[in-house]
């Protein structure tokens, strides 16, 4: 097959007839451009250029005109005109049409792509500079929705493409580091990359096959660029804080409250006055640096870069930093090998808050609003107050009184080789690592809190080393005939995922000098585990185009997973996309000053998921030791089942429809893009709950379907050029998710302080729909809430079966809009990003306002039932009874909000005041982060889930640390 | 040397083809499997093993106390947990998260004992018929299951009979309907039978941490004694057999001479343990005490939780009884209100006291499982209603005697029987046996609608509104959830 495709391409120059024309092309940097196509106009006729640019021509006519074309660079026309040498420098397109974006596996320009791809590059960056990347693609891209469920600094963030597809399984895209899948995306420098490509659908994804049915999230890092060695160097600080706090009862009316309960203490040992909010929130701060160096030469391109980013959070103790080394460096051995390597290193550390728990448990949020006033922090012995009814420390003794700490060492980054063996035919070989080990330790002394005091001192240690590799072997072939363009791509990839544990408890310490849990007496646990998974895949890839006009991509990828039994290892995942570009056409040609680009695509794809979170050895019925028990005074080694078995175990899939719109006006000052897509997920990889009296909790099996289809727009558009320069991009995105099948099951999750669980999944509704009693309002007699069942009746006793669904948690739409002005050497950006039609839970409301214990409520309970008669919205204190404070339509609100999510004025220093200082550039910006936020909602932020990424609890309020305001201030200097 | 290079990559990804089904065929590296699990006598043991574990479990530290002790007239729930609170004021709804979780312990116990009972008799490895440790083995797991068994039959009545391990997600296999009452018993009383047929011996050996931890014929005896005198039909000749049996039995059990041994914590598997849930510490330590002992023991200054009621206390005094008293409850000043003790902080308040130390959270001490003192009371029951009044008396007598009280005498079989009630509440208190013995001596109702426990903060009488439906508790909301087949109790929505 290889010498098919040699001889074909040598067969071109058979054609020796009258006239030769020869020629070197070259790129900007006067290196050689190979495989420029050379076509003589009107005839379908051409060559490509070889690995030294040049190339050689026969014609017939002398007035024939060559087209030189490359994708990335101006497409260039030059008459022969008698010559018989033609060389010629392309410049490269900085139109969007031209614009190269990378796929998977390659590059495409982007007027040849079918499938749905959304791109961001380095010029959005500049604009927002920010510790996490997913903070770069908030907010937009069409489609693209990045949570943040917590304003940690340790937070991470999770991303729905074109909404949720798994239930038990993840939902988050596949990232993909230069060619290296990743999961760990919190250590990933922004400062490092070039742009972001987002696979949206499946015949863009499903090169990635078994791990792209949630999408792609291709990152590219930069690259050196031809010239002299630039050196670039930026710094931001910057502050943060909360941008709202909560009114809660006073010392005195604390003391009113709980003396209505009849509860009664001697009050004088209470009289300190503290806010604990104020106690809680600090001043956060963050600074960071990175240096870097870059350049390319004929062999070599190469780039450099070291980065630091340290942030102290917003509520006391949390803070996070992080280390990062990068090179990226590619040598031309010689005119047909070329050997690169990307290579990371990066250390991250962070200290955490507990979070999204009531204060029994520890949380630090919820411990600030419910902790009375009436306590100071600490007693005279030092020990950590407690609320004066039950031993619920204060939120400083989550915040204050344990040691802990998480270190995470990582080495990310591929070594490949790339053999030119025609002009044509290229075969890329790369081996990519991924080695983290991170550390997590913790110490609680054995003074003062009171569970410290118990276990005389605790100490932790937890070690996860995950090592991963993958082996990438691609055969890539590209033809240009005529008006025929062709590509083929094939390939086979193999990947193999390693864990390890190891974990040590102990207890048992004499004092908290030594923190390490070898000073414990006492070992409560230690043990290690390991874990495995590997994946093996074949793919190929072919895109075929007439004459720019008619686009066809086909992939098809073959993937088998060792987390499946023996019979259903293997998945198949087709898939195919075809474009029009209409403005090519003839009829098209009387509108063509006006409509630059038009192109519908039209996409079907089927890609699959293996990711399953509980174990990735899901089909294998597993026994477990651990079940120990003393047997003569001995501990003997015990056996369980732990995990149902599920031979018939396969890939969850996902179909896809998508169908899009191209379009560019006014040589590309606007630009229009639209999508439709239906996607269908089928199998899915369900951890159904089993009976108990089975033994198991649950099961994993494949079983049912979900669907999410959607909308998405997106305008760019070049308001005005000259010296004062306004673009504005726009998207906006609709998605609905519905669960069409799950054998009649209800999933439910997402327990709420001993009131059950809020979040409900059911056929025929979305995920993780909000489920309870209809709210009825306060009885002015007994002051106890009433609620209407299902009859329209009101009632103080609602059975289960009286509850309903009351709220979504998915937007109508989700939206984002970026203006940029820059005016001289002034620029700025107002980046504004919104949520519409979704609700929350507000369950930190009940533990606020549900008045059923000792803690301290919300201010809103000061207007509550006191006698009969009173008319008020919140029903009286009843201790221990949490009848009037069930999950109900009282804690929904509206979640909509409309937020300046960032806006940054920068100063660009001019070139006549940079030459005096040899600088090639300089920039001082401010950046305002969450700067205003309009909404209804009224806790803390309403851009908050205590579950997390979960995919079945979504916008569940409860004690969560909330987003921040930040103020940044920073710096780039380039020389 | 391009074509060379062509060559090698051509074979390598040749190679990659061949090599896949191999590379994609992992196995557990920390687990084993359903399928190598169970090859030997020593995966045999293991799997008995971790059958025992289960009495570990949460259900057999403090929740069958609960559902013993404080769901009846013996304790108040103490502590700040709204669903114990809810147990203590016979106010259980099926979605109370303690029912879901001790029917879950209980039947995943119950799954363990059924791997063992299906797998070990397939086991080849020679070794595991010496000394006749196979059948043993299976002895020992038919014991256990039919343990777990009598823990679900008390608690909810008929519940599904699950006899075999489950190793599909098949609804077919994994929904089962509710058995009856009667089925349950009687499964329970085969697997007895089973367990004695030629199985489980008197004694594995001398070593008392070895017999007072394994399923002996033993205790077989006396859990039989135990579910003859429970079920609906009633025999009492079998009572009094296995009783006796026990009683004669050649482990020997005998009383122990002094009743504050039991519950010192220095005299673990003495002669009066039938069965008594092992724990070493460390890692295989109790967790309970913790719970429940006051600051000066556990160093906690949180509430705790099983908190004697005025009932009981006032039942150890109206008898005299000092010294049970003295080892079943501690009076404390207890910085926190109570609010049937004191609602003024620093008040003094009892405190549940049959385990003496909590250890940070890692306690050695015990609970009993069988008690030779609750099957000689059981004998007395037995006797009485038998017609042997006097030899019943001479029983209770001997438990009487232990502790330094007077004789009693009683003149018909209902004055008896109320003499033989109220010595078991006062030896078996926080030992997870009263609601067992209200509702068989078919007292619950009455009992619970006669308490009278003043709420100091509303100086109103606690009410109970117990009622005969609530003898037996609903069946968990979230297993009727996963389970369609199985229905509610009367009484529960």
């Amino acid at each position: 097959m290889l010498l098919a495709f040699l001889v074909i391409s040598f067969s071109q120059l058979a054609q020796a007839q009258s006239k030769r024309v020869t020629g070197k092309v070259v790129d900007e940097s006067s290196l050689p451009l190979p495989g420029v196509s050379i076509l003589i106009k009107g005839s379908g006729t051409g060559t490509i250029t070889d690995l030294d640019g040049e190339y050689s021509l026969n014609i017939e006519d002398e007035n024939a005109v060559l087209v030189f074309s490359f994708m990335g660079y101006v497409t260039r026309e030059m008459p022969v005109a008698g010559v018989s040498v033609i060389d010629l420098a392309m410049e490269p397109d900085i139109t969007s049409l031209q614009e190269v974006v990378v796929v998977g596996y390659g590059e495409q320009a982007k007027k040849d792509i079918t499938g749905s791809v959304s791109v961001v590059g380095a010029e959005t960056f500049v604009a927002r500079p920010n510790s996490q990347f997913g903070n770069l693609i908030q907010g937009k891209m069409a489609g693209v929705q990045v949570i943040t469920p917590s304003g940690k600094p340790s937070a991470g963030f999770s991303i729905r493409i074109r909404g949720t597809n798994s239930i038990s399984g993840s939902s988050e895209p596949l990232y993909v580091v230069d060619g290296v899948p990743t999961t760990d995306t919190r250590t990933i420098n922004p400062a490092d990359i070039e742009n972001i490509s987002i696979l949206k659908d499946a015949s863009s994804a499903a090169i990635y096959g078994a791990q792209g049915a949630n999408g792609v999230v291709l990152i590219t890092t930069k690259k050196g660029k031809a010239g002299a060695p630039k050196f670039e160097f930026s710094a931001y600080g910057g502050f943060s804080q909360p941008w709202r706090t909560l009114d809660v009862l006073n010392s005195e009316q604390y003391r009113d409250l709980m003396t209505e309960f009849g509860q009664n203490t001697d009050w004088s040992r209470y009289t300190a006055n503290t806010d604990w909010q104020n106690e809680v929130f600090q001043n956060g701060s963050s600074q960071n640096y990175q240096l870097s160096v870059s350049g390319k030469n004929e062999a070599t391109t190469y780039y450099i870069s070291g980065g630091w980013t340290q942030q102290t959070g917003a509520v006391r103790s949390s803070e996070m930093d992080r280390y990062n080394f990068k090179v990226n460096l590619e040598q031309y051995m010689n005119d047909w090998l070329k050997i690169g390597t990307n290579f990371n290193y990066m250390q991250y550390h962070d200290v955490d808050v507990s979070d999204n728990q009531a204060v029994n448990q520890g949380g630090v949020i919820l411990g600030m609003l419910s902790t009375p006033p009436n306590i100071g922090i600490y007693n005279p012995d030092g020990s950590f107050t407690s609320n004066p009814f039950q031993d619920w420390e204060n939120p400083i003794s989550s915040t204050d009184g344990s040691q802990r700490g998480y270190k995470n060492q990582r080495v990310l980054g591929n070594l490949y080789a790339e053999v030119d063996f025609t002009s044509e035919l290229k075969f890329r070989s790369s081996i990519g690592i991924d080695q983290s080990t991170g550390i997590y330790d913790y110490f609680l002394d054995p003074f003062r809190t009171s569970y410290g005091r118990a276990n005389e001192g605790i100490a932790r240690n937890n070690t996860d080393h995950s090592s991963y590799h993958i082996i990438d072997n691609t055969l890539s072939y590209r033809k240009i005939s005529g008006n025929h363009n062709f590509t083929a791509l094939v390939g086979s990839v193999l990947q193999k995922y390693k864990w390890e544990n190891n974990n040590i408890e102990t207890r048992g310490f004499a004092n908290d000098v030594v923190t390490t849990t070898n000073a414990g007496s006492i070992i409560l646990s230690a043990g290690n585990s390991k874990s495995e998974k590997a994946n093996a895949s074949f793919l190929g890839r072919i895109t075929y185009d007439f004459d720019e006009k008619y686009l066809l991509t086909a992939n098809f990828r073959a993937d088998g997973s060792s987390s499946f039994g023996p019979g259903n290892r293997w998945g198949y995942f087709p898939s195919f996309s075809v474009g029009w570009r209409l403005s090519q056409e003839h009829f098209m040609e009387a509108i063509t000053p006006t409509v630059d680009d038009l192109k519908v695509r039209f996409g079907w794809g089927l890609v699959g998921n293996d990711q399953i979170s509980s174990s990735s050895y899901a089909y294998v019925g597993r026994v477990s030791y651990g079940a120990n028990y003393p047997i003569g005074g001995v501990i003997a080694p015990g056996s369980y089942q732990s995990s149902i078995e599920n031979r018939n175990l396969k890939w969850e899939s996902t179909e896809q429809l998508s169908l899009g719109l191209d379009a560019s006006f006014f040589e590309s000052r606007l630009i229009f893009i639209a999508d439709a897509y239906i996607k269908n997920t089928s199998d899915l990889l369900l951890n159904v709950q089993l009976p108990r009296s089975t033994g198991f909790n649950e099961g994993i099996q494949n079983i049912g379907e979900l669907q999410n289809k959607g909308l998405e727009f997106q305008l760019s558009s070049i308001n005005t050029q000259g010296e004062l320069q306004w673009s504005t991009d726009f998207n906006l995105s609709l998605n609905r998710n519905n669960v069409v099948n799950i054998i009649g099951e209800e999933i439910i999750a997402g327990g709420i302080a001993g009131r059950g669980d809020v979040s409900y999944s059911i056929e025929g509704q979305p995920l993780g729909m909000f489920y309870g009693y209809v709210y009825g309002g306060v009885d002015p007699e007994t002051g106890n809430s009433f609620y209407i069942d299902k009859n329209g009746e009101s009632t103080f006793t609602p059975a289960a079966d009286d509850r309903k669904f009351i709220g979504n948690p998915h937007p109508n739409i989700i939206y984002g809009m970026t203006n940029t002005l820059s005016y001289k050497n002034f620029d700025l950006s107002i980046f504004l990003r919104g949520v519409q039609g979704n609700d929350v839970f507000n369950a930190t409301r009940i533990e606020t306002e549900g008045m059923t214990d000792a803690k301290n409520q919300s201010l809103a309970v000061a207007d509550r039932w006191r006698s009969p008669g009173d008319v008020t919205s919140i029903p009286r204190a009843s201790w221990g009874n949490t009848n009037n404070s069930r999950i109900s339509t009282r804690f929904v609100e509206d979640g909509s909000f409309l937020r300046v999510q960032a806006l940054t004025v920068g100063y660009n220093a001019p070139p006549s005041l940079l030459s005096n200082f040899k600088l090639t550039g300089l920039r001082a910006y401010v950046t305002g982060e969450n700067l205003f936020t309009l909404t209804g909602y009224k806790g803390f932020d309403p851009e908050v889930n205590a579950f997390g990424g979960s995919n079945t609890v979504m916008g569940v309020d409860f004690g969560t640390y909330p987003q921040t305001r930040n103020l940044i201030f920073g710096l780039n200097v380039s020389f | 040397m391009k074509f060379k290079t062509i060559n090698i990559a051509i074979l390598a990804i040749s190679m990659a083809f061949t090599a896949c089904d191999d590379y994609l065929e992992l196995d557990p590296i920390s687990d084993a499997t359903s399928t190598n699990a169970y090859k030997t006598a020593s995966d045999a043991e293991a799997a008995l093993i971790g059958a025992y574990d289960s009495f570990q479990q949460e259900y057999y530290i403090w929740d069958n106390v609960i559902f013993q002790d404080v769901i009846s007239d013996n304790h108040y729930a103490g502590g700040d947990n709204p669903e114990v609170f809810a147990v203590d004021n016979l106010d259980i709804q099926p979605v109370n998260g303690r029912l879901f979780n001790n029917w879950s312990q209980l039947y995943n116990a119950i799954a363990k004992t059924n791997v063992v009972l299906a797998k070990i008799p397939e086991i080849t490895d020679p070794k595991i018929d010496i000394n006749n440790r196979r059948s043993q083995i299976l002895g020992e797991a038919a014991f256990l299951r039919a343990f777990h068994y009598f823990q679900l039959v008390t608690l909810w009545g008929g519940v599904p009979l699950i006899l075999e391990p489950v190793a599909s997600t098949d609804p077919a296999e994994t929904q089962k309907p509710r058995n009856s009452e009667q089925e349950v018993y009687q499964q329970i009383i085969s697997d007895l039978e089973f367990a004695l047929n030629d199985k489980l011996p008197d004694l594995y050996g001398t070593d008392a941490s070895v017999n007072k931890a394994r399923a002996t014929r033993g205790a077989a005896h006396a859990l039989l004694a135990k579910v003859y005198a429970q079920m609906p039909e009633r025999d009492y000749n079998k009572v009094l057999e296995h009783a006796q049996t026990v009683l004669d039995s050649p482990a020997g059990y005998s009383l122990l001479g002094d009743f504050r041994n039991l519950f010192d914590g220095n005299n673990y598997n003495n002669s009066e343990s039938i069965l008594e849930i092992q724990f070493v510490g460390g890692t295989e330590a109790n967790f309970g005490p913790q719970l429940l002992l006051p600051p000066s023991v556990s160093g906690d200054t949180w509430r705790k939780f099983v908190t004697p009621s005025k009932d009981l206390v006032k039942a150890f005094d109206d008898e005299g009884d000092e010294i049970r008293k003295a080892a079943s409850v501690l009076f404390e000043a207890a910085p926190w209100a109570d609010e049937f003790w004191s609602l003024q902080v620093n008040g003094q308040v009892p405190f549940a006291y049959k385990w003496k130390e909590a250890n940070g959270w890692a306690s050695t001490n015990r609970q009993y499982l069988l008690r030779l003192a609750d099957i000689i009371l059981l004998k007395a029951e037995a006797l009485n209603e038998l017609g042997r009044g006097d030899e019943a008396l001479t029983a209770v007598n001997l438990i009487r005697n232990r502790v330094n009280l007077p004789a009693v005498s009683g003149n018909n079989p209902e004055e008896i029987r109320r003499l033989i009630e109220k010595e078991r509440r006062l030896e078996l208190a926080q030992e997870a046996q009263r609601w067992n013995d209200l509702k068989r001596y078919s007292r619950a109702v009455e009992v619970m609608n006669n308490l009278v426990e003043i709420d100091l903060r509303t100086n109103q009488p606690k009410s109970f509104d117990m009622s005969e439906a609530k003898l037996l508790l609903p069946i968990p909301q979230q297993e009727i959830n996963r389970n369609p087949l199985l229905t509610q109790n009367p009484g529960y929505n």
